[in-house]
């Protein structure tokens, strides 16, 4: 890829000046004239039936605008699922039955903040509280109060039962019948949060032409658009949602929220723009984290480590509506299935109703907890056949050209690469044999290695399912890039300019972008489901291409050649054979416009994968294509244990990754980086903690996640398995999620092989360590003594 | 709920003066943010704990979510509006953009002014002091690594400027 200009090239972020200056505005920072301060108020119980609401008293408070509930809304479910099976199943705002701490009751929109404040002390609600239950092994059993029906398909005795994946291949009896050795095991992963920096936030403004205009900190405007059409009864085009920088989503902030259908009814009763920001307690007490998940594993395996047949079992407490349950459960399976060989499975997951707060997807969507058990196993499985980690991966990890059981071909699958590669790096083989026999020593600080790996998917199909770009020349051959892309801080906006200036052959500083806007730009897939770059970078490459193939037929025209004979250098098109022949970009573009019918040259394309696939793979039954590109990781953590303490210090974590090619090495780096902090978070320390359905540790004094004393030292492999070619579709995968569960299932087999100590419930907290070191300490003496 | 009576006072930011009548309970932050708006100070957590709102005063780098605007009656507080000259980024601004140490962006405003702070007074600062430095600026995207090399990659700049 030497003859490239940018494209594999560490070319700096587009937007860092205007956020090194303060300068980018993000949805907090925005003021309108006339803007009122929006509130919520929130169901104190875990679950209530509503007897009575009155906000007359707040009606009347003087500076209140407008105050709103259900009853001024057209009480319109939506859900982060909307399909036949797992239809929409969550009001905007509570209409008479509340679910979970926090669940929205009422809004109210005032001059100031005090006096929002003052009005939602004065709206009086009379609760019936009903009986709740927050386990969701607790809520499966059939004396559990019922939350919700169950699934009306989902035919086991269990209560509580909000859906269910099940699915599975081969013969698992025969397979478990012929192993020669069987392990099960089960895991439990917490509740975690995204830690976005900056709270939940929305702008809305009803104008005068009958145009709600939404600023809102999220992931994508195309979905958001389409969940406030619908539930606020507007035609799409009289919803405009409008770019603004963010900060920070790592997967929660995809889905309606309700402040942003709150602030749109503010605006829309009171004719002002309305403000909503979170305050920090309020993103802990009543927005939506991340899925906490328990996973039970049996595995079969031959002498000589073959898989030969897994059941997987994992319960999904998805609080007090679907949320993104429904969907972990599914994914789970994918996360189990993709990087090794299972040649039988048997799969059930369970997503449970609980009067938990609802959940939404953080970076890796499950995989990070499904790694984390899986790979902590093999390490088990591994050690009993006496061989080693590495050896048992390799002769599990899938090949390129494999076959996935849903139809997938892994057709450039890197995983072997990855493992063989991070383990030279790190010396693997030596410090693992050496860290066993460091164990017996007498040194309080133990010293351990251990591998992760993981594969995931990308740009998967869900709304809006495609992106679209164009690419418009302009008179001296600059271009507009225009695209529905939101870059939450990934780089997005970076690396399309990267392909338009490469495509066009134009400097990177002549490419402007325009982003992000329901209104003027065309729809994007949205910075979530780990497709951007694949499936909105594929169709800027289209369009960017399109733009070229127009400009180079005017060109031959003008130069009187034939178009493959033409060659273009610094916004020149020349004859090869005869150089001096030769025309501007922009008197290319002059004689279309004079020649052309006034066509200004301007590109279109559009991209979706899987095109002959109608939708996104069944949920129920797993069945369909998932994604066209698998990447691969393969993590390698080393660590210590201090086994006096119980504190755990990840000392280094190498990556070699596959994402197909870099097309940005310094952007792939900082994807990395925080997904090593993301992992070792999840590890190590962050947990909320929910008393009766109540977040007690809303603060980031109490919830803990990494800060710079703690960086982890990082180090990357690239292993390619892809390129990028000129005027061609090209593959990709994802850089951006996947690696957290490397991580995360690393450090386990690191603290293993430190201590031998084999912990199954995340974090990794000292008095878990410890408590867990003593009973090590107890059985040791209770078998030798 | 009875209102405090505002009180005159005058505040330094970024070199400009500021006359203001400000009721006493209002942050330094609340006001930088809405009465000047100088919205590059962001707001992560209001518990003083994210670092986010960090400023400097007198040089020093404070949160301004903890510091009440009377409290800056007649001391020189910079935001990270007063940092460039003109187009010209600061050394620090300049190393952040280039070496990949922004990614969302809503912790750099108070991750550079505490790295600015540090060079200050300190040059060439070892991992162990730029570390220590910014360990109460929380940045969720980057895991830091590029914002230690950043900093590191600055403090060559400064120190080679005096």
């Amino acid at each position: 890829m030497d003859d490239l200009l940018y494209i594999g090239k560490s070319i700096p972020r587009k937007d860092g000046p205007i956020k090194a200056t303060g300068r980018a505005q993000y949805t907090v920072d925005i003021s309108l004239p006339g803007m009122l301060v929006g509130k919520v108020l929130r169901s104190p119980y875990p679950h209530a039936r509503i007897l009575h609401i009155d906000t007359s008293l707040a009606e009347k408070l003087p500076g209140v605008k407008a105050v709103v509930t259900a009853a001024d809304s057209l009480q319109i479910k939506h859900g982060f699922v909307e399909t036949p099976r797992y239809p929409a199943d969550q009001y905007p705002m509570a209409v008479d039955t509340v679910r979970h701490v926090g669940e929205d009751i009422a809004g109210v929109a005032a001059v100031d903040e005090d006096t929002a404040e003052e009005a939602l002390n004065l709206i009086r609600v009379e609760y019936e509280p009903l009986p709740a239950v927050f386990d969701p092994e607790e809520a499966m059993k059939p004396e559990a109060p019922e939350i919700h029906p169950n699934h009306p398909k989902v035919k086991d005795t269990y209560r509580n039962i909000g859906g269910k994946t099940e699915t599975g291949w081969g013969d698992l009896e025969k397979a478990l019948k012929e192993s020669y050795l069987i392990r099960e095991d089960k895991y439990y992963c917490q509740m975690r949060t995204h830690g976005y920096l900056e709270p939940q936030a929305t702008v809305a403004h009803f104008d005068f032409s009958g145009k709600l205009n939404v600023w809102t900190s999220g992931m994508g405007v195309f979905l958001k658009r389409a969940k406030l059409a619908k539930t606020l009864g507007l035609p799409y085009s009289n919803v405009r949602v409008l770019k603004t920088y963010v900060g920070g989503a790592f997967g929660g902030k995809i889905d309606l929220f309700h402040h942003e259908y709150i602030s749109a009814l503010l605006s829309m009763k009171s004719h002002q723009p309305v403000k909503i920001v979170y305050s920090r307690e309020e993103v802990f007490k009543a927005s939506r984290h991340a899925q906490p998940l328990i996973v039970q594993i049996k595995t079969g395996v031959a002498k000589d480590g073959t898989i030969l047949g897994q059941e997987i079992r994992t319960i999904n407490d998805s609080g007090a509506y679907h949320g993104s349950g429904v969907v972990v459960i599914f994914l789970a399976w994918g996360f189990a299935m993709a990087p090794y060989r299972i040649p039988a499975m048997k799969y059930a997951g369970y997503s449970v109703y609980t009067n938990n707060l609802v959940r939404a997807p953080q970076r890796g969507h499950g995989a990070p907890k499904m790694r984390f058990a899986i790979e902590s196993q093999f390490d088990m499985i591994a050690e009993t056949l006496g061989i080693d980690p590495l050896e048992f991966r390799l002769r599990n990890a899938r090949e390129p050209g494999e076959l996935l059981p849903n139809g997938d071909s892994v057709k450039n699958f890197g995983l072997r690469d990855c493992l063989l590669k991070s383990a030279e790096r790190t010396a693997f083989r030596d410090k693992y044999q050496a860290a066993r026999t460091g164990r017996e020593c007498d040194n309080k600080i133990k010293r351990g290695i251990g591998i992760g790996t993981t594969s995931y998917f990308g740009g998967s199909l869900i709304y809006p399912n495609s992106s679209t770009v164009i690419v418009r020349l302009n008179d001296d051959g600059s271009a507009s890039l225009v695209t529905g892309a939101l870059d939450i801080g990934q780089g997005c906006e970076t690396v399309l300019s990267q392909i338009v200036a490469e495509e066009l052959g134009i400097p990177i500083e002549e490419v402007q972008i325009y982003a992000a806007d329901t209104e003027t730009t065309p729809v994007d897939i949205g910075s979530w489901i780990s497709g951007l770059t694949y499936v909105t970078g594929n169709a800027a490459k289209k369009a960017a291409s399109q733009a070229m193939k127009k400009l180079l037929l005017v060109a031959a025209e003008e130069l009187q050649a034939d178009v493959k004979d033409l060659r273009t250098h610094r916004k020149e098109i020349f004859v090869t054979q005869a150089p001096n022949r030769r025309i501007t970009y922009a008197q290319a573009i002059a004689a279309s416009i004079a020649k052309n019918k006034g066509d200004s040259i301007i590109g279109e394309g559009h991209f979706r994968t899987m095109k002959d696939e109608p939708t996104h793979p069944s949920l129920a039954t797993a069945k369909g294509r998932w994604s066209e590109n698998y990447s691969n990781y393969a993590t390698v953590a080393e660590v210590e244990v201090d086994t006096e303490t119980g504190m755990i210090k990840i000392l280094k974590a190498t990556t070699a990754h596959d994402c197909g090619f870099p097309l940005n090495p310094n952007l792939v780096e900082g994807q990395i980086d925080g997904q090593v902090s993301m992992g070792q978070g999840h590890i190590l320390s962050e947990e909320l903690r929910v008393e009766e359905g109540c977040v007690i540790n809303p603060s980031f004094l109490e919830y803990k996640m990494p800060s710079a004393m703690e960086m982890v030292e990082t180090d990357y492999v690239d292993v390619i398995t892809e390129k990028y070619e000129k005027d061609r579709h090209y593959n990709t995968k994802e850089v951006g999620e996947g690696y957290v569960s490397g991580t995360v299932a690393a450090v386990a087999n690191a603290v293993y092989n430190a201590t031998g100590l084999r912990l199954t419930r995340t974090p990794f907290s000292p008095d878990r360590v410890l408590e867990g070191l003593e009973q090590m300490g107890k059985k040791e003496k209770e078998e030798h003594g | 709920m009875k209102k405090k009576s505002k009180q005159l006072i005058t505040l330094f930011v970024n070199g400009n003066e500021y006359e203001m009548a400000l009721r006493p309970n209002r942050t330094l932050l609340e006001v930088l943010r809405e009465d000047l708006r100088l919205t590059g100070t962001k707001e992560g957590c209001d518990d003083g704990v994210c670092g986010s709102c960090t400023v400097l005063m007198n040089g020093v780098p404070i949160r301004s979510c903890l510091c009440l605007a009377v409290e800056a009656q007649g001391k020189a507080i910079t935001t990270i509006e007063g940092l460039a000259e003109g187009h010209r980024l600061h050394p620090v601004q300049q190393a952040f953009v280039d070496q990949g140490a922004i990614q969302c962006g809503y912790c750099s405003p108070g991750m550079i002014l505490t790295a600015k702070a540090l060079l200050d007074r300190n040059p060439q600062p070892t991992e162990g002091e730029i570390k220590e430095s910014i360990s109460g600026n929380f940045c969720r995207c980057t895991g830091y690594n590029k914002i230690v090399t950043a900093i590191q990659t600055a403090g060559r700049i400064v120190g080679g400027e005096k």
